[in-house]
This record gives structure tokens, sequence and C-alpha cells, in this order.
């Protein structure tokens, strides 16, 4: 590391920046903090919501979406493939479907706050081929800025999640399943 | 003549004594005053219909814009000086071409701001614009049954915010659709793109001749497309491009400035 | 070699230059659409502008709490002045470490600064993963647009180049197809992959993390699955609080794609147990553009690359036309500070219609930069001689009504008299290329004047309006 250039961006930095300016206050647009919404968004990018009547229902609903599903982890019942942050990354690799808690859903856009604490390794939700996420319909919100009100602090590591990973990086094609999961459900309850 | 027309025009406009006692300027940019005197010329009339009578100082140039957007703005100040010197004693200047205006009202700021800069500059309004906010005239009486095209030229439209701009919102309003919507048997096209820059851009049109023609070409593609037989607008400059375009392909639609419109519509 | 006649050339194929503006005004659309359905789009326009003032406006406080809040969270931090000194500390990191295979997600400044040709000459391994990069990284090609790097290419184009590195079947341009197949590529690049590299695009002072969005998720499991993560920053990422992403979160991906937000939007703030987490924070110029007072707005700039997308100019002559890492308008006022000769051709690819400034998410002035930029360039004298003089020349003949009526009078005749054949030769006028002169009237509208009778012609100066 160089400490003559730190000074020296330092330095120029407060030579060069102009008289201060006020820092804005963000009021709260209010919205729609509806579970209607989240679906109509969330839908609309590729997304799926399932309504479950209770946490009770999970294992079931999840046997009838992913019939399939050999590998699933998951903190919220048992799954054929344990999962830590210790977890190696080949094993990681073969995982068909990870079912995580999330924190809070945001109905403008369809989002779902995942922290750390909840995704087993930080690379769980994006290397598993398919992802669901539940969801306390009463921790839905209008916007952003309600979210992230709501959030304490991000952790070590933290992100929203909103749908399945995509591109549309050939011709501006939108294909489903670019790096990441292929497909995500949000299961709420 | 002239009085005569005002006077009939009067029984359809209540024209309000200040309207009459105001003093304003025509100001006619260079390419209008040498290659479009029929817009110059109907830009007077029209006014004049409206109970306005514009006069013409003749010792007048330039805006100089055509310098500025070069990155010449140092040797057009001798040409701004000239403008306000021209212009200080009038109430409103008002020229055919929204481009011109929006130069004056925002790149005059290179002036010493004395008071007579700031009149000019705060005096300087496009037709369109002075027509309906001045004048507060949003009908005008007439016909013109054709399928007519509107270009909204980005000066007017993003500097001057005589149009709704599409960046902004769906609503597609603005003082000359109001206008031309006014005329009876008119039928305004709807345009794939509603207000795409036609790649005029002053000196641009010469130095990026091939992307500048390009854009020309896709604009009047899009008027062709939607059935526009008459294209207009209120800045002549955009317009003399788009002709060039719509001549060189041979296309069946006549380019006028909105001026020539109206006041072909009104009856004098 | 200007942007003109780099433009010329894309637009000899006249069918691609139509797909391309048609490609990225659907773009354009898609984000209309988006910004319609917030009503309070503007008033957060004028939020992100306000918190990014300000910040610029304390900058120096703002990169120091950063740094100390992100050395707290056990992050390593280093400075680099320059493009030279961001890739050396990178090759340090990453020898260090004695890794020989890196993963890359997106990161413009990367590529402003040259890393991967470096690191490649230095033995390196660089595996570019957005989809996007990796095409073009194939292709030995630059990004033509900041968020879709490989808008210039069609399908049939990747599935070439997917066939010759890939081994996917000749004649395969199905998108869905050659993204699976890049799937598979990278999912073993992303496994094998030492050391991740990731862009920022927020920086949060308060807290020391860095926020990455990408729809794909490469940058998620590029750093999550190496044992070492750097981010590459340039000093303007920074914003004050966690909670000012309420408001950059909301327009980023609806001004760049029309999404109501990106798929993932990423908050690292310390590395994992046994990881290494490192935040390389660069200037490369930007404090010398802070110090610019007509330009210094530009480090707003959030790279959502809306400016591109609405451009008439960018769409129809292609990000590569502009030859700098970042093209189109906002490219076109950041370039002339990193060097201004080189890119002196750039503030006037433009028409100065004022699309950009009304979508640009955190209100630069960008068609008033471009302007400005222009005096800046005639002043420095790095315009054309000849447009210079010409101009030099309007100036004396626009100040004067006697020459400028004269000067009038011949042309118009000169025009009228003179063949067709002669005014519009495309060699001597590059307006007749694709255009018709206007007919030469005979007589200007002020020589028509001077004929009227009174009272239109008469007492300038003082009209007398009859009651």
């Amino acid at each position: 590391m160089s400490t003559t250039s730190r000074e020296r961006i330092l330095a120029a930095a407060k030579a060069n920046k102009p008289e201060e300016l006020p820092l804005p206050i963000v009021p709260d647009f209010g919205g729609e903090a509806t579970i209607e919404r989240f679906t109509t968004v969330l839908t609309g990018i590729g997304g799926t919501v399932v309504r479950m009547a209770g946490l009770d229902e999970l294992e079931e609903t999840l046997r009838q979406l992913f019939p399939e599903a050999r590998n699933t982890t998951s903190p919220l019942f048992r799954g054929t493939v344990p999962v830590n942050a210790q977890t190696p990354t080949g094993i990681l690799a073969e995982i068909d479907l990870a079912v995580l808690p999330g924190e809070i859903g945001v109905a403008e856009n369809g989002c779902v706050w995942l922290p750390e604490a909840n995704m087993l390794h930080r690379a769980l939700p994006t290397i598993t081929q398919h992802l669901a996420l539940v969801l306390d319909h009463r921790r839905v919100v209008a916007t952003m800025h309600q979210a992230y009100a709501q959030l304490p602090n991000t952790g070590g590591y933290g992100k929203f999640v909103a749908g399945p990973s995509k591109t549309a990086d050939i011709e501006q094609s939108l294909v489903i399943g670019a790096h990441g999961a292929r497909s995500l459900v949000v299961l709420v309850y | 003549m002239a009085l005569t027309r005002r006077r009939e025009v009067s029984r359809l406009y209540i024209v309000e004594e200040e309207t009459a006692k105001m003093k304003v300027a025509l100001f006619v940019p260079c390419y209008i005053d040498q290659f479009y005197p029929q817009v110059g010329i109907a830009t007077l009339q029209l006014l004049e219909k409206l109970g306005v009578q514009a006069h013409f100082p003749a010792q007048q140039t330039c805006c100089g814009q055509p310098l500025a957007n070069s990155g010449c703005e140092r040797d057009a100040l001798p040409i701004y000086k000239h403008f306000v010197e021209t212009f200080s004693d009038y109430d409103y200047v008002v020229a055919p071409s929204g481009s011109c205006v929006y130069h004056v009202r925002k790149h005059f700021d290179k002036l010493d701001q004395t008071a007579d800069v700031q009149h000019v500059r705060g005096a300087a309004y496009d037709l369109i614009d002075f027509i309906s906010t001045v004048l507060n005239v949003t009908e005008i009486p007439g016909a013109f049954p054709h399928k007519v095209g509107l270009h909204l030229s980005c000066h007017g439209q993003r500097g001057l915010h005589q149009a709704n701009e599409s960046e902004m919102t769906p609503v597609r309003d603005g003082q000359l659709r109001r206008l031309m919507a006014s005329l009876d048997g008119i039928e305004l096209t709807q345009l794939n793109r509603n207000d795409e820059c036609c790649g005029f851009g002053g000196t641009f049109c010469v130095s990026e001749a091939g992307i500048s023609a390009r854009m020309g070409q896709d604009r009047v593609a899009d008027h062709v497309l939607n059935g526009t037989q008459v294209l207009t607008g209120s800045d002549m400059s955009c317009l003399m491009h788009l002709e060039g375009i719509v001549r060189r392909a041979k296309l069946p639609i006549k380019v006028m400035h909105a001026a020539e419109i109206l006041n072909g519509v009104v009856n004098g | 070699m200007n942007h003109a006649i780099r433009a010329d050339k894309f637009l000899l194929d006249a069918d691609r230059t139509t797909w391309h503006d048609e490609t990225l005004w659907f773009v354009r659309e898609k984000r209309d659409r988006a910004v319609y359905a917030v009503p309070e789009f503007q008033e957060l326009r004028e939020l992100a502008s306000g918190i990014k003032n300000h910040t610029l406006s304390r900058l120096d406080l703002y990169l120091r709490e950063f740094e100390a809040a992100a050395q707290a969270n056990g992050v390593h931090v280093h400075w680099a002045a320059d493009a030279a000194e961001h890739n050396a500390i990178i090759l340090d990191i990453i020898q260090k470490e004695g890794a020989t295979r890196i993963v890359k997600s997106k990161s413009m400044l990367t590529e402003e600064c040259h890393l991967n040709p470096y690191l490649i000459k230095h033995g390196i391994e660089v595996v570019d993963t957005d989809l996007g990069e990796r095409i073009i990284q194939f292709r030995d090609e630059a990004p033509s647009h900041i968020v879709l790097p490989a808008i210039h290419l069609k399908k049939e184009d990747v599935g070439d180049t997917f066939h010759t590195h890939l081994g996917t079947n000749k004649g395969e341009n199905d998108p869905q197809r050659l993204t699976e197949a890049a799937r598979q590529h990278l999912r073993a690049k992303f496994l094998a992959g030492q050391v991740a590299i990731s862009g920022v695009n927020f920086a949060i002072a308060e807290t020391g993390a860095v926020v990455v969005c990408t729809n794909e998720g490469n940058a998620d499991l590029g750093v999550n699955l190496a044992r070492v993560h750097i981010a590459a920053m340039g000093i303007e990422k920074i914003i004050p609080r966690l909670s000012d992403l309420g408001v950059f979160t909301r327009l980023l991906a609806r001004s760049a794609t029309g999404q109501p937000v990106t798929t993932y939007t990423s908050h690292f703030t310390k590395p994992a147990a046994g990881k290494e987490m490192h935040i390389v924070i660069v200037d490369n110029g930007r404090t010398q553009q802070l110090g610019r007072p007509d330009f210094r707005a530009s480090l707003k700039c959030i790279r959502c690359g809306a400016c591109m997308n609405t451009c008439p100019v960018y769409r129809r002559s292609g990000g590569h036309s502009y030859d700098f890492t970042v093209p189109g308008p906002i490219g076109a006022i950041l370039s002339p500070n990193i060097d201004m000769k080189k890119h002196s051709s750039l503030p006037f690819a433009s028409t100065l219609c004022g699309s950009c400034t009304d979508v640009c998410p955190v209100k630069i002035d960008i068609h008033t930069q471009l302007y400005k930029w222009r005096q800046v360039l005639g002043e420095a004298n790095e315009i054309p001689a000849s447009k210079k003089w010409s101009m030099k020349f309007m100036g004396r003949v626009l100040a004067s009504t006697r020459v400028y009526g004269l000067g009038g009078q011949f042309a118009r005749k000169a025009l009228r008299l003179l063949p067709h054949g002669l005014t519009h030769a495309p060699s001597m006028n590059a307006w007749a290329v694709a255009r018709e002169l206007p007919e030469a009237p005979k007589q200007s509208f002020r020589e028509w004047y001077a004929k009227q009778p009174a009272p239109a012609a008469a007492q300038p100066a003082q009209p007398q309006i009859p009651a």
C-alpha cells in the first residue's frame, strides 16, 4: 500500500471539492406494502410466489414444486445435504435446491432481503440450481426506503434477491438462468 | 392592409389594451432571413392578426449560436452584444426558432449581466411560446384538414419546456400540439418516437454529416410510416434539415413552419 | 481519427445500424415504462443528485470514514493514484496469494485501467464472468456499452464466437442455448477461481461496505467461492449512509434496463472466516475533475448507461466510435479530462438535444457540460483550424449588419445561379450528401420587409400602435 498515494488523493479531494452542500433528507414515500403487489412485480421479473397457510406446509409444498430435486438443503428442515460455512465447493456445486428464510420482501420491486445468517454458506444462494425463499407475509414493505429502514445492519454479507439469475447480453433476449439460480420461488406464509 | 386585418381578427380575440401596447420585436434568425423569408412573413402577419404589431429592427443579425456550439463562444461575444443592443428597447423579442431563443436565454450568461442583458434574456420568446403563454391564445379558429406530424425541436421542448418530454411522462401535451389540435379537420400523427432529435444540431449537421443525415432519415421515416402529409414544427432549423431529407428522397410530405400553417388558416 | 470518421464506418452497414438503434431504443422504452410507474421518480432523481453533490463536497472526509469503517471490518484498503498503481496493487495481492487464476465480474474501472492485459502479461489467467464481457473477451474487443458490453454484436456473431471458443455447434444462434453453454463453461471457472475481482456500485462510508449490483449473479458466485476478493472502486462511488441506497437502488436498474431492481443487490461488508477482502480506491484523474467546477458533476455518475440508450448519436454510431472506456454522452464529458487531445471530437459528437440530461438518474447536466467542453477545447485550440477560422470570420460578419446583409445576398445568388451538381457536390458540401439545400429565394426577409408600407417597417425603436 502506498501511503503517499493515500495522502495525495485525500489532499487533492480536500483541495478540489466544492463548498459544502447539505445532505438531503429522504422522505418515506409511502406506497403499497401488499403481498399482491409483491406477487405481481416478482412474477413480472421471472420469479414465482406461492402462498402457504403456515410453515407446516413447507415440505409438502416443496415436494410438489420440486419433485425431482435430489440434493436439497435448508436450515428450516432436514434436507439431503447438510451445508455450513465450511462446506467444500464441490458439494455446493451439486445442490439442486436451497430453501432459505428471507427477512423482508419489497413490494415495489419483488426483492427479498437475505442476510448471511440465513444462507448456510455465502455461495449457496447463487450456486444452487434452484432457490426458494420463505417469507412471512407481515414482513412485506412498500419500497426500498422502508426495507433499508428496517435493516439494523447488513452483517458481514447480505443481499436483496429479485427473481432468478438472468441475462440479456445476447441481443437483449432475456434468458433466465445465467450463473446463479435458474429459478426463484418465494414461499409466503 | 395590416390594420384592417387586425381589427377583423379582434372580433375573434379580445385584444387587450396591454397587448396592443406591447413593444414587440421580431427576430428573424439569419438562415430564415436568407432561405425562408416566407416564415418570417408568416410570423409577422400571424402576430398582427393576434393583435400584436411586431417590428423588425433592421440592424439584427444572429444570436451567435453557430459559433458558440462550435466551441468559439469568445468569438460570439460581439454578436451577443449586438443582439442585446438591437433588442433592449423592446418588451418582447419573438422568433420563429426556439433554438435561437434558448441560446439567448441560456448562454448569454457569458455577458456581463447588465440590466439590458437580463431584460433581453427574459424577453426572448419562441413564437409558439409567446402566443401560448404571453398572449394566452390556446385555440386558433380555422381549418387545416390534413394529417399533420409535429416535430418537437429539442431546444424548444427540453430547453424551453414547451412540451412534455417522453423522458418524464407518457402524457403527450405541449403548446404546439394544443394550438394545432384546435384547428378544424386536422389529424395529428401518432409517431413511434414522439420527440427524438432530428439530427440537425447546428454545425453538427456538417461535422457529423453521416450521423446527422441518418437521424434525419429515421425521423422522416417515422412520419412516412405513420401517414404524415404535412410536417411542421416551431423551429425552422430542424425543419430545414428535415426538408432537405424529404426533398432529396422525393417524399410526398410538405414541410411547413407552424407559423405558415396558422397564418394561412386565420382569415385576415 | 475522430468520432465522425468512426461513426461513418458503423453507418456503412445500414441494416445493422437500424438494428442497433432499435435494440437500444427498446431498452429506452422499457426504462420509460419503469419510470412512469414510479410517481416520485423525479423527486428521487433530485434526492440522488443532492446526496451525490453533498458527498462530493465532503469527499475527503467520507473517504476517511469509509476507510476506517472498512478496516474495522477486517478489510484491507489500498489507494491508487492512477491506473498503473491500481494494476500493480492488484497483481501484488494475486501474487501474494500464489494465485494464477482469477475470475472477474463487471468493473468499468478495471477496463479504464486496462487491468486484463496487464495481468495476462504477468502470467495470470483472467476470466471475465459477465456473459457480455466474456463474449467480447473471446473476441478481444472492448465493451461498447457500460451495461450491455456486447450490444454491438448479433446472436450470429456470438454463435460464431462460441463455436470457436466453446465448441458449440456451428450455426447455433439461439440465445438460450448459447447462454447455457456459457453457464457450463463459466461454472468450471468459478469453481476453480482463486481470486475474484469485482467492481463496486456503491461504497457506504457509514458501514465500510461495498455494494455490487448484477443480474447474472456472477459477482456473488465468484467472490464467495474464491479465497480472496478484490473490489476496485473509483473515489466517486462513496455514498454517506446505508439508507441512501433506498434512493439509488430505486433509480439504478429502472434507468439502466427498465427492471424494478437488479436481481442481486449484494452488500459485501466483512470477509468470510478464513478469507480475505481487499478494496482498492482509485483516483486516476477523478480529483482533477473534482477541481473543475463546470465538470465535477460528471462524478455523480452511477454508470446506469441510460444516456447511451437514449442518445440518438450513440444508437447510430455504436460504442466503439467513442474509442473510450465509457462511451456515449457521459463518456464524452469524462474523456477530455483524461486526454483532451485524443478525445477532442467527443464533445462534438452530439446535437445537444438534452435527452441524456433528462434521463440521467442523478441529474448530471450532460449536454451543458458537452457545450462547456467545446469551449474549453476551442480555447485550447483542439478544434480543427478551418473551423476555428471560419467561426472567427463569422463572428465579425455577424456582429455587423452591413457585412451580414451583403454576404447573405451573395450566398443566395450563388446558390440560385450555380449548377446543382456544384452546390451539392459531396466533396465540397457535407450537407448535400443526403440533403437538398434550401431553395434560395429571390429576396431575403429583410429585403421584403424594407419594401412594406408603414407602419410595418416604420419607427422600429418606438412602435406606434394605433388605438
